[in-house]
């Protein structure tokens, strides 16, 4: 059965992954052309020195890719499934509810962590061989908070989504945009260093949200 | 598992009221500082008042509340406002029996702001040694950069991002040499070619030793720096100012500070106290005192310094202004650049 929701979940998703994967992709590959074109233009001293005494980190236009890309997943797996009712269908297979919902939720998210994980292959593919450590550290450790607040927006999407009445949802966004504010505080490359162990339990836990909505959605909560 | 749903998003709600609403109260209730400049004035041997106050505009007075015009202000802050004593043709020939000049007091005078955000970090660990006797009359920024290891130090070649194993190995040996523990527990220097000269690191190295590292004609300078009895040293900052007087100021773990002067002997300073991780630190020098600002979370303190020996002339601390502070969470601080929940 688990099998099966996978299965239905990546039919769901599939075209959106791909299309997820190339943009960030494409998003991330731009951001490495820069650095690439910045060196070749301005010399791989200046690059060095502004990364070490600017803190610059040359892909801040990827700031908010992974969440976008995240809200977007969410939207795609758990809109069509409200708007026609499937989720009532969902919850009469003959399956645990909450194995169910986890591993629709969980197939969104690893698919999504996938899509992240080659854009931080593509970063460490290119930074290692023209940064040294400390500056490919400072970089990844900067966008580090953006990739997870793209698994934060992604389940809090879900949140949102499952949500059965429209005034718990707004209640929702504006809980949602809050928590996901938490990801942007600071710009500082590893400002982020301590925190980060928490900040990711603390993301997985969200996905303790979508639970909620289920539970109001079957106690027949309606607007 | 309803049940830890509901309790996880009690929490969060809880988390983000205790975050929120001390900052909605802050950002709505919040008023601007007094702006005020003081500063300390050896002709008057007290200290110099600049700012608006509410009610009375702009005034100008020493600690007792004598109030001043603007020209004598700037008459008892010559090295301060010297320009406007120039244009006003009423700079003086001498102060204190010591004949001074425009060009003097621009040669002497130095500023200096150290932020606690700045020593918190987080570093990345890279650093750029300039050469201190450059060919050409302007410095130079270097074509490689070095990082200390647990056993060395290593620098790289910026434009191939590899390791120059002769220069590292050569810095390596001379630091040894010298006694220098790897790796450094602090490392400061100014990096950048927008300064008359280069003085290199200063470095505590991992057994609480100073040094005074430089690159001259390409080759490594290592000195050892003897810190005065019962210091530990804690934070070091180089300093490159005009007259070349001072090596840069040290703190130790009892919070005294200290002046390292170009000779490498360290002379304690008449601060009573200088925690570089929580107070803000500005110091304004000329030829003969300093005005030096403490500023920690509970109290801003000046003192004014001598500026032949350092010792305390006077000292100031104004009447604390800080508003109504609603204690709740908080993800930043203007104290390091790191961001975590704290109280």
């Amino acid at each position: 059965m688990i099998q099966a929701i996978f299965y239905k979940e990546w039919i769901k998703l599939h075209r959106y992954v791909l299309l997820a994967l190339a943009v960030t992709v494409a998003m991330t590959g731009y951001c490495m052309l820069r650095i690439d074109r910045a060196m070749e233009l301005n010399g791989a001293a200046h690059i060095w020195e502004v990364m070490v005494m600017k803190d610059a980190i040359f892909i801040d236009s990827l700031e908010y890719v992974p969440l976008i890309a995240g809200i977007l997943a969410a939207l795609v797996q758990f809109m069509p499934e409200m708007q026609r009712k499937c989720l009532k269908l969902t919850l009469h297979l003959p399956c645990p509810q909450k194995k169910m919902l986890f591993t629709m939720s969980g197939t969104g998210a690893l698919l999504l962590l996938l899509c992240f994980a080659a854009n931080f292959a593509l970063m460490l593919g290119y930074l290692g061989s023209v940064l040294p450590r400390e500056l490919v550290c400072n970089i990844l450790s900067a966008a580090a908070p953006w990739y997870l607040a793209g698994l934060a927006a992604y389940l809090l999407t879900s949140w949102i989504c499952l949500e059965p009445t429209w005034k718990m949802r707004i209640f929702n966004i504006l809980v949602a945009a809050l928590i996901i504010r938490v990801y942007f505080l600071g710009s500082a490359p590893k400002a982020y260093n301590g925190f980060l162990p928490w900040l990711t339990l603390y993301t997985l836990a969200l996905s303790l949200l979508s639970w909620i909505s289920v539970v109001r959605f079957k106690a027949g909560r309606q607007d | 598992m309803t049940r830890i749903s509901k309790i996880f998003l009690c929490l969060t709600l809880a988390i983000l009221a205790i975050w929120q609403l001390p900052w909605c109260y802050a950002f709505l209730n919040t008023k601007a500082a007094p702006n005020r400049f003081i500063m300390y004035s050896s002709l008057l041997n007290d200290f110099i008042i600049t700012g608006y106050e509410e009610g009375k505009g702009f005034i100008r007075q020493d600690v007792a509340g004598n109030l001043y015009t603007e020209e004598a202000v700037d008459s008892l802050l010559p090295m301060f406002y010297m320009r406007q004593l120039v244009a006003d043709e009423a700079f003086p020939d001498t102060l204190f029996g010591v004949a001074v000049s425009p060009l003097e007091v621009q040669r002497t005078s130095f500023n200096l702001r150290i932020r606690p955000s700045a020593v918190n970090g987080p570093e990345t660990r890279l650093y750029f040694l300039l050469e201190s006797m450059p060919k050409r009359v302007d410095l130079q920024m270097p074509e490689d950069a070095f990082r200390f290891t647990d056993t060395g130090i290593e620098f790289i070649i910026m434009e191939t991002n590899s390791v120059d194993a002769a220069k590292s190995g050569r810095f390596t040996q001379v630091l040894r040499d010298k006694g220098f523990a790897f790796p450094p527990r602090k490392v400061s220097g100014n990096p950048t070619t927008m300064k008359e000269y280069d003085n290199g690191y200063l470095l505590i190295d991992a057994n609480g030793n100073v040094f005074h590292l430089k690159q001259t004609a390409g080759q490594p300078y290592v000195k050892a720096l003897s810190l005065p009895e019962n210091v530990e040293a804690r934070h070091i900052f180089l300093t490159e100012f005009r007259d070349r007087r001072l090596l840069g100021f040290l703190t130790d773990t009892r919070n005294r500070c200290f002046a390292i002067l170009s000779d490498g002997s360290m002379t304690e300073t008449g601060i009573p106290s200088y925690n570089p991780e929580t107070d803000n630190f500005t110091i304004i020098g000329n030829m003969f005192d300093m005005t030096v600002r403490i500023s920690s979370p509970d109290a801003t303190h000046y003192y004014g310094l001598s500026a032949d020996d350092y010792s305390l002339l006077k000292s100031y601390e104004p009447a604390s202004e800080s508003g109504t502070h609603i204690p709740g969470l908080s993800f930043t601080s203007p104290y390091d650049r790191h961001v975590r929940p704290r109280f």
